[in-house]
């Protein structure tokens, strides 16, 4: 069955062609899912959040890119606003705890231990995947995108709706970025 | 930057290299299914409710209701700033006639 079968059956809500979208795509929504969020339980909501809207608003689709490309773009958005959201609820969090109206601690999440690491790299990556937190959106997208879900330049442009150069710019800025954080960490760590 | 720290910071970087991909645990499929029907569901109990008769006239009712009092509570209060025009045309009235009578009594010589 090929992308536009695929696409006019799910419009007439065909369970099975559903089935083989959600199966032909859980893995990677769900990894680009766990390399943003970097919790395994969000990661699997926001994954079913995704195929929910897929289903949803399968008509609006229009077929000028490929179903990766859109399943990645709903991706990138409900990861980004569930970022927000945890942002926000830590922050009103805080200032709870400010006012005394909250009495527990406003602590850090633990460490991320990404299941798909070898396990020689695994608390490197952990460090790495704390400091890629601290990134700006725009990058921190970039960077999942090409490292995690081994994406070309031109694949994660189309995504994020930019030119090759534009994402090979933000990259660079990442990377640079990144081996500041983690300057930071170590110095912070030998002092 | 020293040797030692550029070599922490570079296997930091590398360390994503390689990397395998993770999948969702098992019976994604079904629990998508669970939840959408959990869903659907909740949305079913929603619209049915809004449009039991019962609840619709209601409704409607609430609407005519608070309507009523808006326009009645808008003529009353007009009612009310007419009397206190009225009460304080009088006053003023007669505030010009005792005014120069309280201030000739209260004038000190």
């Amino acid at each position: 069955m090929n992308e536009i079968e695929l696409i006019s059956l799910l419009k007439k809500k065909d369970r099975e062609a559903f089935k083989v979208i959600v199966e032909t795509w859980q893995d990677m929504v769900f990894n680009t899912a766990i390399g943003f969020l970097q919790n395994a339980e969000d990661a699997e909501d926001i994954a079913q959040e995704v195929f929910m809207q897929v289903f949803e608003s399968v008509s609006s689709f229009k077929a000028e890119s490929k179903i990766s490309t859109w399943i990645y773009r709903i991706t990138v958005s409900k990861c980004l606003d569930h970022l927000r959201k945890k942002k926000r609820k830590k922050r009103f969090a805080f200032i709870q705890s400010l006012y005394g109206k909250n009495d527990y601690l406003v602590i850090d999440p633990p460490d991320f231990f990404h299941p798909g690491v070898k396990a020689e790299n695994k608390e490197n990556a952990a460090i790495l995947f704390k400091a890629i937190d601290k990134l700006p959106i725009t990058q921190k997208t970039a960077f999942v995108l090409n490292k995690i879900e081994n994406l070309s330049y031109r694949e994660i442009g189309e995504i994020m709706n930019s030119s090759e150069s534009a994402v090979d710019s933000l990259l660079q800025r990442a990377k640079k970025n990144l081996q500041t954080i983690l300057k930071d960490h170590y110095l912070l760590l030998d002092s | 930057m020293d040797q030692h720290l550029k070599k922490k910071i570079d296997k930091a970087m590398q360390s994503l290299d390689g990397m395998a991909k993770a999948s969702p645990p098992p019976f994604f499929f079904t629990r998508l299914e669970a939840r959408m029907q959990r869903e659907k569901n909740r949305w079913e109990v929603i619209s049915s409710f809004v449009a039991k008769p019962i609840v619709a006239f209601a409704c409607i009712c609430l609407i005519i209701m608070i309507n009523a009092v808006v326009i009645l509570s808008s003529s009353n209060s007009k009612n009310v700033t007419d009397q206190q025009n009225s009460e304080q045309a009088t006053a003023d009235e007669y505030n010009s006639v005792s005014a120069p009578l309280y201030e000739f009594v209260n004038s000190t010589p």
